[in-house]
């Protein structure tokens, strides 16, 4: 049994922290300071890059030079789009209430789910877990027209029947295109994203904390409260921040629900300085817009390192016996199970028959009979070269990419929480930041690179591999909450046991951290299987990936060869979930 | 029988006015017998392909295999992204040339030759009128993006169909229409240059405050399909045949005016395979080329002295064709710059 957090806290005083840093300086090694120094450098290469030409692009214009050609210069003009009116009186208002709403409502059914999944005893839990994964490998595009199908407030399949029922006129009740449906929208299609980080969060904890709780007499609520909620404060915030960063740079969503209800956030109004009125893409204004993320990273930052500032608090997993149990739900078995179901039917099951639809008849609303079945889009797919190419190379830059990432971002959390390297606090801070850069900046900044430096990256996969790595944050915020909660006694432990760094490194911290990486790659090359801003900056002959196929597909308004290509992301996709799963399963077994 | 014989004058009609389309597009290709157009496609070959950019992927499908059977030996290379300059922009700075052809709107491929990035082609070697060649002889045009209506032919009766553009604002309309944020603007430019630009102004808040129309961001077809809107305003009249093909009732309408944005052809100044994209685009911007494109893509040819089916339309009609060109373009931007704010929510 593990010792209580705060007792844990209570036996590491700051002195004593600075002399486990030095010892565990000096087992780094020659090659320790090797891989780390190698691992910081490769982190900063992958984010300096489109992180500098968010800063410049900001800074140079005029508008109709883009701001590295010749004619451009320093500038402060690009901020004066803070001094529209509109940006104050609608868009602001707009975004904060639109980034409240989405996140509290995923933060609400992720955490319900993830707690299901991970710490009871519910039934069917890989088949869960899948399942709701599953708006993930969907494209925001059609999990947006799925809702639509149900919620449109003229022929939505939920206000027919509502209307029916009640005996109503006219449209509604329900409208999607709202500020409610906007977040609702969002809000469900996040939630895989945050169960994904709370599962890994979840895993680690160690139940024991809960149980001593109970044993002592306290209420399953007060348990939650004083216990859960605090040993996993940090395994919490970062999916908290993450999440709200990410909602606030998606564009899919607010395009296609909160545009046609006139519900105009921040990110759609970084959309359309990037697809002007003018001729070429307003990067300068675009890219001042989005330093608020920046700064706003930089705040959410500083309150999360206040927040978890005594990282020993959070300490679950200490050399002492470690054995998840589960919470058994008994006759609560059922709500669960319905709680499952529901959200599986609004965020999985239905958009998966849309897109299934969609690719056999096109987004009809007329019911089909089995003869007009047409399976010509996926005979053109199949019988395409081109796209057999793509697929390729789509799991090779996903999975080249999510492996990199998670390498790295693993390297720079162990580097910046248990070394007293200088400058660490820089180097977590622009990992983090990586989520506030747009992928359209981040591609304009590999595109300006490599087609500069004579290093016959341009136009190859290997550079869509390197263009889709900056995203450092998701592997650095799941690695750190993970490590956070692992006694840094393990590693002295084998430092004192005659273990090498490396030894350590692999026989003691992965093996306990590896929950946190898988979900770290799974997320990532989720997230670079479903990427299309930047292979389409980037495209060349040999570099195409499915995505692109399919948004060509859809821009050209041939539904159901996009809906095919759709289909079969997630036919390729989802037993990547289901075999991770089983591996983290496995993990759990042996354990 | 009786139901045959009503067909039969169509069939009969059609069959002719296909014989006189092809012969028709047989003798305007007698460029492609001269010994300098033989010499190029001799030069081309020995490059074997041709990288063409265009802004839509439904653009190049076709011309990839249409110019690819007419010239065996060249491969096509198509890229797709309505955005293309700023790549070509920033490879140029960097000294890199990948693209031979570039296809986009007139506006498109102005910041283009602003960098001088276009390259000289004679578009008399292809029967190219002088009239339809622009950019001070840098491009030349190929078709238009010609504004219209379409409409759910099952879901409204063709009796109450608008005939101006006026009639949209009719309480008859009121939540029936979608539009898209970045073609009505476009189409109020033009209307502007007519109406002058407050009465379009006006026209176009009463459209979408008043008349609640949906503004997307993704093109129409499933909400005409789904009948959750019935019009869809300022779409182009290609897309229309494109819903039909993908099997929705829907139709377009020819209004009393009828604007139409200009697409062009160019080569860039440093194309890889030059000799391959002076043929290229020269056979996209001939006659030939206009017809296989209206044939096979059906986009339209609005410009004087053009011989579409949808330019003989609008004439019987009577419309007024309201063509983008170099003295109103400016003016036009201006104008639908102004109006963007309203209709995409940023004002």
């Amino acid at each position: 049994m593990s010792v209580p957090s705060q007792a844990a806290g209570a036996l590491v005083g700051p002195a004593l922290l600075g002399k486990r840093a030095r010892g565990r300086a000096s087992a780094l090694g020659l090659t320790g300071r090797i891989v780390i120094g190698i691992g910081v450098a490769i982190a900063i290469y992958l984010i300096a890059a489109p992180l500098l030409m968010l800063l410049t692009a900001a800074l140079r214009g005029p508008q109709d030079l883009l701001p590295f050609e010749p004619g451009a210069q320093w500038t402060l003009s690009n901020l004066s789009v803070y001094a529209e009116p509109g940006l104050w009186r609608t868009v602001i208002p707009n975004t904060l209430i639109f980034a409240a709403g989405a996140v509290s409502l995923t933060f609400v059914v992720a955490f319900t789910l993830a707690w299901l999944v991970e710490r009871t005893d519910l039934p069917a839990r890989n088949a869960v877990f899948t399942l709701v994964l599953f708006p993930l490998l969907v494209p925001g595009v059609v999990l947006a027209i799925a809702w639509s199908f149900l919620l449109a407030p003229n022929t939505g399949w939920v206000n027919l029947a509502l209307r029916a029922m009640l005996g109503l006129q006219g449209s509604g009740p329900l409208n999607i295109f709202s500020m409610g449906g906007l977040i609702f929208a969002q809000g469900m299609a996040q939630v895989p994203f945050v169960f994904l980080l709370l599962t890994a969060a979840l895993r680690s904890m160690n139940p024991a904390l809960e149980e001593a709780s109970s044993a002592s007499g306290a209420s399953p609520f007060t348990t939650f409260r004083k216990i859960t909620l605090r040993v996993l404060a940090p395994g919490l915030l970062a999916p908290l921040i993450l999440s709200a960063l990410i909602t606030l740079e998606q564009f899919e969503m607010p395009l296609l629900i909160g545009l046609p209800g006139r519900t105009m956030v921040f990110s759609t109004r970084i959309f359309y300085e990037l697809n002007p009125d003018t001729d070429l893409p307003a990067y300068g204004r675009a890219a001042a817009l989005a330093l608020p993320f920046l700064l706003g990273g930089m705040v959410l930052l500083y309150l999360y390192n206040l927040a978890i500032r005594s990282a020993d608090r959070f300490v679950t997993v200490t050399g002492k016996g470690f054995r998840p149990t589960r919470f058994k739900l008994g006759a609560w078995k059922w709500p669960g199970i319905l709680l499952v179901l529901a959200y599986g039917l609004i965020a999985a099951i239905l958009p998966a028959v849309v897109l299934l639809w969609a690719s056999l008849f096109g987004y009809g609303a007329d019911l089909p009979t089995l003869a007009s079945i047409d399976f010509k889009s996926y005979k053109e797919l199949f019988a395409s070269s081109k796209f057999w190419i793509a697929v390729r190379n789509t799991f090779v830059v996903a999975g080249a990419s999510a492996a990199l990432v998670t390498v790295i971002g693993a390297l720079v959390s162990w580097t910046v929480l248990r070394t007293r390297m200088r400058g660490r606090g820089v180097l977590d801070f622009i990992s983090f930041i990586s989520l506030g850069i747009p992928s359209v900046i981040a591609g304009l900044a590999c595109l300006l690179l490599y087609a500069s430096l004579p290093l016959g990256l341009y136009g190859t996969v290997m550079l869509l591999i390197v263009a889709y790595s900056y995203r450092l944050a998701v592997t650095t915020r799941l690695s750190r909450a993970a490590l956070m909660q692992i006694h840094a006694e393990l590693e002295e432990a084998s430092y004192m046991s005659g273990g090498a760094w490396l030894t350590t490194l692999r026989r003691v911290v992965l093996p306990l951290l590896s929950p946190a990486l898988l979900s770290s790659f799974l997320l990532l090359f989720i997230i670079g299987f479903r990427e299309f801003t930047l292979p389409t900056i980037l495209q060349s002959e040999d570099n195409v990936v499915i995505s692109v196929i399919m948004w060509h597909f859809f821009a050209s308004n041939r539904i159901p060869q996009a809906a095919a290509v759709g289909t079969l992301i997630i036919v390729f996709v989802a037993p990547v979930i289901f075999i991770m799963r089983r591996l983290l399963q496995r993990q759990d077994d042996a354990a | 029988m009786k139901h045959l014989r009503s067909v039969w004058p169509l069939l009969v009609g059609g069959a002719v006015g296909l014989a006189l389309a092809s012969t028709w597009v047989s003798a305007q290709s007698e460029w492609a017998k001269r010994p300098a157009v033989q010499q190029l496609y001799e030069k081309a070959k020995a490059e074997k392909e041709v990288a063409l950019f265009v802004p839509n992927a439904r653009e190049s499908d076709w011309m990839a295999k249409a110019f690819s059977e007419r010239f065996p030996g060249i491969a096509v290379k198509a890229s797709a992204d309505p955005q293309y300059s700023t790549r070509l922009i920033t490879e140029a700075r960097a000294g890199r040339y990948s693209a031979d052809v570039l296809s986009h709107s007139l506006g498109g491929l102005i910041e283009m030759q602003k960098r001088d990035l276009l390259g000289n082609m004679d578009w008399s070697s292809f029967d190219v009128r002088g009239s339809n060649v622009v950019l001070g002889g840098l491009a030349a045009t190929t078709h238009n993006f010609v504004y219209t209506i379409i409409y759910a032919r099952d879901k409204v009766d063709a009796m109450d169909l608008p005939r101006k553009w006026t009639d949209l604002i009719e309480p008859k309309w009121k939540g029936r229409m979608v539009t898209q944020a970045f073609l009505l603007p476009r189409l109020m430019g033009f209307l502007a240059l007519e109406w002058g630009p407050q009465e379009t102004e006006k026209w176009g808040r009463a459209l979408i405050e008043q008349q609640g129309t949906l503004v997307v961001n993704s093109n129409s077809e499933r909400y005409l399909r789904t009948g959750e809107r019935v019009l869809a305003v300022a779409e182009n009249v290609a897309t229309s045949y494109q819903h039909k093909r993908n099997g929705i009732n829907v139709d377009f309408l020819v209004m009393d005016l009828v604007p139409a944005t200009q697409f062009i052809v160019a080569i860039t100044k440093n194309a890889p395979h030059p000799n391959a994209a002076r043929l290229l685009a020269g056979w996209y911007a001939s006659d030939e080329g206009k017809a296989l494109s209206e044939k096979l893509n059906n986009e339209s040819d609005l410009r004087p002295g053009s011989r579409g089916t949808l330019f003989k339309r609008v004439n019987d009609n009577q419309s007024k064709i309201l063509l983008e060109d170099a003295s109103t373009m400016a003016k036009r931007a201006e104008y639908y710059k102004q109006f963007s704010g309203f209709i995409r929510g940023t004002e």
